[in-house]
């Protein structure tokens, strides 16, 4: 089994504005992409605990042109607000590399 | 339509760019040398406090070789979301250094200056009209955010751009808008298909990150057509790349093929883009959906108290074993020693981070428990006052560096601690209490618009 961090060339998080934080996971091959994307492990249910947010919270959008998935979730503290612990959100993408994919 | 020509000189004015790159796009004779300043990523602090996240003698380099050449071949030179946050204060700031410029270079440039820091009473006025509504998840503005925000910006589209070039701007210094209306501007003005030029906006906006090797930011250039538009570095032994250009359209959005604007929608599901030279991508299909109303966001800060920090090392293996407990012990001997001082629980909130742990997803960490040999102490307190923030802290140092734990064989001091003094004061600290989007009749109407005219006519274009 492999680990995302094993195939894609690109896992990295980011703020989108202070409230909330968008991921993004590229691959450098037309077939790893199309393989991630239809296996269904990138999805809410996987995604919302890893982040301490509700399945509906989470966006997942493919895409393709860019051979990218975009997960985006809500901040659970505002960028810079007291108790935030990562103002640009740059770090926050450790779990997603975590995740395992079927064969 | 000719084509129309803008340069990105960097991606936020102070964090630099190559001479290399910058005097090559220069020769490519850009219609517009620009770059937007601004950026919420650093957090709140700087629109709360008006202060800017690069120094000044950063900016006066970038903008310096900007005037310099805009001068010297007569080209516009336009910055958006001056001195990081757009306020007042910070177009005041990076104004004050274009006159430095100005005065030492003997240039006479015409300024435009457009402010978008909205008064209070316009703000009430449009809540009241129910203008005013929640961008993503914050609450209903109220009057109180309005009242406890130090300063509130509206980012504006790229009308008073046009409307300062239509009147022959030699400089332009905004305040803030969004980064793509900034370089939009000239070519919808003259007439580019609005899609084409929203896309290559956003593309440069945030310079040399469409860039490889990616080696720091630098200048970008890109160049709209009737059908298309192209996209390569300034600096000659750099590439723009496919990978790149469509990664970006992902960057800092919520939504890869959906970037709201004021007046419209961005919409690049069905775009194509090819490596059409070894540095060159062209990029053509996006497209722009124009909305009913005009909205802009808006973004204000409020402060929420003093911030006193400490830092530490951990490195007793019988102290790290138990470290959550210890955590615990401590804060409740900090809670008892400074209600002896007359310091109530709602006067202050104590965090506690432990790099090595858990301190960047906090409890969200699902290796919190991994082996380690050193664990980093980060003591944050946040106080109502600067004198409660002090008090805190310094009882807070006081107990983790003495209080006990079960085994502890460490009995003169728990931390390492790597310098003295000790606390750290980093004085007001703010939040984004204002995050919410305004409908406007008129475009302009957000905007203030003043002018500095040369004395005499000199040697901006001679």
């Amino acid at each position: 089994m492999a680990k995302l961090m094993d195939i894609a060339r690109v896992v990295r998080g980011k703020n989108a504005g202070a409230l909330q934080l968008t991921l993004d996971v590229m691959f450098d091959d037309e077939d790893t992409y199309r393989r991630v994307r239809d296996s269904g492990v990138l999805s809410p249910r996987t995604i919302a605990p890893l982040y301490g947010v509700t399945d509906n919270e989470v966006a997942i959008i493919p895409f393709d042109v860019a051979k990218a998935i975009k997960i985006t979730v809500p901040r659970r503290v505002r960028s810079g607000s007291p108790g935030d612990t990562d103002v640009y959100g740059a770090q926050q993408h450790v779990p997603l590399m975590q995740i395992d994919l079927p064969e | 339509m000719p084509p129309i020509r803008l340069m990105a000189t960097t991606g936020i004015l102070g964090y630099g760019f190559t001479e290399e790159a910058f005097n090559a796009g220069v020769a490519m004779k850009p219609d517009l040398i620009a770059c937007d300043a601004g950026s919420t990523d650093p957090g709140p602090h700087y629109l709360g406090s008006g202060t800017a996240f690069v120094s000044r003698a950063a900016v006066k380099r970038d903008l310096g070789l900007m005037v310099a050449a805009g001068a010297a071949h007569g080209i516009p030179v336009m910055i958006g979301t001056a001195g990081g946050s757009g306020s007042d204060v910070h177009v005041d700031w990076v104004l004050d250094i274009l006159r430095e410029i100005c005065a030492e270079n003997d240039l006479a440039p015409k300024i435009a200056v457009i402010r978008t820091e909205q008064s209070k009473d316009r703000l009430h006025e449009k809540l009241a009209a129910g203008k005013i509504a929640p961008l993503g998840p914050i609450g209903e503005l109220t009057g109180a955010d309005i009242d406890d925000a130090v300063r509130v910006v509206a980012m504006m589209g790229p009308e008073a751009y046009q409307e300062a070039l239509a009147d022959g701007a030699d400089v332009v210094i905004a305040g803030r808008g969004t980064d793509a209306a900034l370089f939009a501007a000239l070519p919808l003005m003259r007439g580019a298909d609005p899609g084409l030029s929203w896309h290559l906006a956003k593309i440069i906006e945030c310079g040399a990150q469409v860039v490889e090797p990616r080696e720091g930011q630098d200048c970008v250039i890109g160049t709209i057509y009737d059908d298309h538009f192209t996209v390569e570095p300034g600096h000659p032994d750099r590439r723009c790349t496919v990978t790149r250009v469509s990664a970006h359209t992902l960057y800092e959005n919520p939504e890869p093929f959906r970037l709201k604007e004021p007046d419209g929608t961005l919409v690049t599901d069905r775009c194509d883009f090819e490596q059409i030279e070894e540095r060159v991508v062209k990029v053509s299909g996006s497209r722009y959906e124009p909305s009913d109303t005009y909205t802009v966001k808006l973004e204000g800060a409020r402060q929420v108290g003093f911030r006193t920090v400490f830092i530490a090392g951990i490195r007793d293996p019988i102290l790290i074993a138990g470290i959550d407990d210890f955590v615990r012990s401590c804060r409740e001997r900090i809670q008892r020693d400074v209600a002896a001082l007359g310091i109530a629980p709602g006067d202050f909130t104590l965090s506690v981070h432990l790099y090595g742990k858990n301190a960047v997803m906090g409890e969200l960490e699902p290796q919190a428990d991994a082996p380690v040999h050193e664990l980093g102490l980060l003591l944050d307190v946040l106080g109502r006052t600067e004198d409660i923030s002090r008090a805190v802290l310094a009882k807070s140092r006081y107990a983790f560096l003495h209080t006990d734990f079960p085994g502890r064989m460490c009995i003169s001091g728990n931390l390492a601690i790597p310098f003295s003094p000790s606390d750290m004061h980093v004085g007001p600290v703010y939040e984004f209490n204002i995050w919410h989007v305004m409908a406007c009749d008129d475009p302009m109407e957000c905007v203030r618009m003043e002018w500095i005219e040369p004395e005499e006519a000199r040697t901006w274009r001679n």
